[in-house]
């Protein structure tokens, strides 16, 4: 194969660019300092701090569990009174969802990955991608804050009346998540300008990584549904300062109200939190099945219709809250719907792996617990999801499972399954796959240990946010604690191999350790300040593993500044052209 | 378009075109989050006045008819005057861009001083948002509710006035700084999207909060 | 610019001066005495009429690209999904506001 060519379809010069694996002056190299990084508009960078920022949220957030979960060692108090029981409950769900899993896939690696998936420098807006972080610190700042200042006893549901009316400080936290949101917003308005404008020559939708298919669904989200709750939870501050009454009963408000506004955000939060998890888990399973996924067009498809379809279901949190029962049918017959595209992309991950060249590596471990973690998730959400069902079931620990399972069992773990795929690429080192594995291998059955006994609490009745319990429940409440722990072994191991593999001892990693073939795989290893020292130009999919890596390499010198958006529109197919 | 050496192209974009596009993509969809966010007022609005329609009909009478026209027009000539900043914009007038933005910014001044005649008589009548309110006039038990309406719905859009006159502030300081011409306006173009929004929610506060009749 | 749609001084005008007739219409509509809910219908539809015109002609809608429009749209039609779906329970309950 010649190193030139000239596709005859739009006149672009082509050529082959082969580079070593590590480049003589990394992204993180090019500039140094502190100042650097905070003041950086570098999308790598601010990736980075977001990771670092998220796991240490994560940290705090898995202390509160650890503590809640010891409280409940004894069916009375262990340690800790029922006031300071609630605040922790409060603060372990606010954490862990606003701080750690709606940021978590998009801020970190998408913020990363996104724009060397489809070629670019950076995201279309650099300069507001630094601002998204620092109203993500802002945020984190007023929510954490309220800790100081009395804490918050009433969930992270902010539920009204109460909300409206307890002592503690509900607006420091409440107005920490409205700025929370703002950062969100910003993120996703930011990646879906990216994906359409951004794209190299040959990068066609239809060869977009499905990664990017589910980031995209997930800005969608993002964008329709936080200000939602940024009006909620303003209006919530509103009542609690000038008693304007739309929530507060005794103030002539409706408290059901609030409830469908919340959820009309917190619902989509959910996929906000999941589809991500599904990009990273379709990579994961391409790469080390070595295989096509299949059913391309499905699995992006079904991340846009989860998307949409996901903001008609939100009721269904709320069947016994009073609502109409007209709206709770239709609530719950449309939440069946919703699983259907869910469950095509588990079978078309399951068929990608038959017949597939499977390689058991860390990341793949991680994809195999996501398909059996999360499908239990997924499968316990339909059964809530029926009315009669859920009448016994709403309010139990049998929804504290459900969730665990696909946010935890699901989107953690495909978070780690991404961390896992491409820490090699963002630091150049490898870590320790022994450790790795083990790790892996504690979190699952720690993680079962701790919630899948959870389920049976709740179907025998165990009350969720409930600081005391009948003596009956003792034995699955300290089962379940000691599959904390065994969590809580598990997550120490990976920060520690994680952390041991960027110091003097760790292993360089070399560009392409998978073997993959989406672009943030053909650049080098760590990427460059602006990720490729020419144009990538895109000739096949991104799960083409039967092509040679050389036909990946292809671009053209410096930026493609002619005809842009015809280009990355158009195939660009060496075999038409005579070499 | 040959790549261009000019400053105001960032280096991520290959000409001024893509990032044109890109900037107006960019503004639309945060309109999108505007329209949501004021969404939920509206909303609120809706559900409530479904509710009690002979609430929305008693309490619209206190609300001031011509103050609310009057706004309405003076928005609508702003967004007039916004639309010509950018069409001096684009044919390299310098001078009657910044009369335009600052006709623009005069307009929003107006219309803030008019809103604050208006919530003044309120006070002056008893009649605040939620727990303040003392008003004896409207003989039904959720009237509170309404003015809590009001009171969010035209305050929040207020807030966004205030914000508009920074925005455009700048634009001026800018334009006197000779940074637009023909060829690169786009923040002119994009807080003019902003503002055009602003005028819309207007559109739709005004009948439905003081023609219910 | 090349590739920018140039704004026309008379189209601008047109659009402001159609804005000001529908407002001057809109008022004096509400002062004729129309039964609900059809009043509330002539309002919006008026209202809509309005920031049609604003949205196509001084925001440059109708000239842009399609997926600013698309966007636009979207944001419209979720809205009417958080009312719609809202109203389902609180137009259908038994009384207004459970308990109170």
């Amino acid at each position: 194969m010649d190193n030139t060519i000239t596709s005859p379809k739009n006149g672009l010069k082509i050529k082959r660019f082969t580079s070593p694996d590590h480049p003589k002056v990394n992204f993180a190299q090019a500039e140094k300092g502190i100042k650097a990084w905070l003041t950086t508009i570098d999308h790598k960078k601010i990736g980075l701090m977001y990771l670092g920022s998220i796991a240490f949220f994560f940290f705090i957030g898995g202390l509160l569990a650890l503590t809640l979960r010891l409280e409940l060692w004894t069916p009375a108090k262990t340690f800790l009174d029922a006031d300071a029981y609630n605040q922790v409950f409060t603060l372990h769900g606010a954490i862990m969802i606003f701080l750690v899993l709606v940021p978590s896939v998009p801020a970190a690696l998408g913020n990363f990955f996104l724009p060397i998936m489809v070629g670019a420098k950076d995201v279309a807006f650099p300069r507001l991608n630094l601002l998204s972080f620092y109203i993500y610190l802002a945020g984190a700042f007023f929510s954490l804050y309220s800790i100081v200042t009395g804490a918050v006893d009433t969930g992270w549901t902010f539920y009204t009346p109460y909300s409206a009316q307890s002592s503690t400080s509900v607006v420091s936290m409440t107005f920490g998540v409205f700025v929370l949101g703002f950062s969100s917003i910003l993120t996703g308005l930011n990646f879906i300008v990216t994906i359409h404008k951004l794209r190299v020559p040959g990068l066609t939708w239809g060869k977009l990584p499905l990664f990017l298919w589910a980031i995209y669904a997930t800005s969608v989200i993002q964008i329709l549904a936080t200000p939602v709750l940024a009006i909620t939870l303003l209006l919530l501050i509103m009542e609690r300062t000038l008693q304007i009454g739309i929530f507060d009963p005794t103030l002539g408000g409706d408290p059901v109200l609030y409830q469908h506004f919340f959820w009309f955000y917190s619902h989509p939060a959910v996929y906000i939190m999941i589809l991500p998890g599904f990009g990273v888990i379709s990579e994961i399973i391409g790469i080390f099945s070595k295989r096509r996924v299949f059913g391309y067009w499905f699995i992006a498809l079904s991340s846009i219709a989860i998307a949409l379809m996901g903001f008609l279901v939100w009721g269904h949190h709320m069947f016994v809250s009073g609502q109409s029962t007209l709206s709770s049918i239709v609530f719950s017959m449309i939440t069946f719907l919703v699983g259907i595209p869910t469950g095509i992309k588990i079978f078309n991950w399951v068929a990608t792996m038959y017949k597939g060249s499977i390689s058991l590596r860390t990341p793949m471990w991680y994809a195999l617990m996501f398909l059996f973690l999360f499908t239990i998730g997924g499968f316990t959400g339909i059964m809530l999801g029926t009315l009669s069902v859920d009448v016994h079931l709403h309010d139990t620990y049998y929804v504290v499972a459900h969730f665990h399972y696909v946010m935890m069992g699901g989107m953690l773990v495909a978070f780690l399954g991404g961390i896992h795929l491409w820490w090699p690429k963002m630091t150049g080192r490898m870590y320790n796959e022994k450790l790795a594995n083990l790790a892996a291998f504690l979190i699952f059955v720690g993680f079962n240990m701790t919630f899948f006994t959870q389920f049976i609490l709740g179907s025998k009745g165990m009350p969720r946010r409930y600081y005391n319990y009948i003596d009956q429940f003792q034995s699955l409440h300290q089962f379940s604690t000691v599959g904390s722990w065994v969590l809580g072994v598990g997550f120490s191991i990976i920060l520690y191999y994680l952390l041991h593999s960027l110091g003097k001892k760790g292993v360089i990693a070399p560009k392409n350790p998978w073997g993959a073939r989406s672009l943030e795989w053909i650049t080098q290893t760590p990427p460059v300040m602006e990720n490729f020292e020419y144009t990538p130009v895109v000739i096949h999919g991104p799960y083409d593993f039967h092509k040679p890596i050389a036909e990946f390499e292809y671009g053209i010198e410096g930026s493609d500044s002619h005809g842009h958006e015809h280009h990355k529109d158009q195939h660009v197919n060496i075999h038409s052209v005579n070499v | 378009m040959a790549h261009s050496s000019n400053s105001t192209l960032a280096h991520h974009f290959v000409d001024s075109e893509q990032q044109f596009d890109a900037s107006k993509m960019g503004m639309w969809i945060f309109l999108v989050t505007e329209i949501l966010f004021f969404g939920g007022l509206f909303a609120t609005y809706i559900i409530y006045r479904a509710w009690y329609p002979d609430l929305y009909i008693m309490a619209s009478s206190q609300l001031d008819t011509s103050m609310g026209a009057i706004n309405t027009g003076i928005l609508i000539l702003s967004s007039l005057t916004m639309a010509l900043s950018i069409w001096a914009a684009q044919h390299n007038d310098r001078k009657k861009t910044t009369i335009f933005l600052a006709v623009t910014i005069i307009c929003a001044i107006s219309f803030m001083i008019i809103k604050y005649f208006e919530y003044t008589h309120k006070f002056h009548l008893g009649i605040f948002p939620g727990a303040n309110y003392t008003f004896t006039g409207i003989d039904h038990v959720k009237a509170p509710q309404f003015f809590s309406i009001y009171f969010m719905m035209t305050g929040l859009h207020g807030i966004h006035v205030i914000i508009g006159i920074g925005l455009i502030s700048w634009l001026i300081f800018k334009n006197q700084k000779q940074a637009f011409n023909s060829s690169y306006y786009t923040p002119i173009e994009i807080i003019g999207l902003y503002w055009h929004v602003v005028d819309i929610i207007w559109i739709f506060l005004f009948p439905l909060l003081y023609l219910i009749d | 610019m090349n590739g920018h749609h140039q704004l026309s001084l008379k189209v601008l005008l047109g659009t402001a001066l159609a804005l000001g007739v529908l407002t001057i219409l809109t008022v004096s509509v509400a002062k004729i005495h129309i039964p609900s809910p059809f009043n509330i219908v002539v309002a919006i539809a008026i209202a809509v009429v309005k920031a049609y015109l604003v949205v196509m002609y001084f925001m440059n809608l109708k000239n842009d690209k399609k997926f600013n429009l698309l966007s636009f749209g979207f944001s419209i039609l979720f809205l009417l999904i958080l009312v719609g779906l809202t109203m389902l329970d609180t137009m259908f309950r038994v009384e207004v506001i459970p308990g109170f």
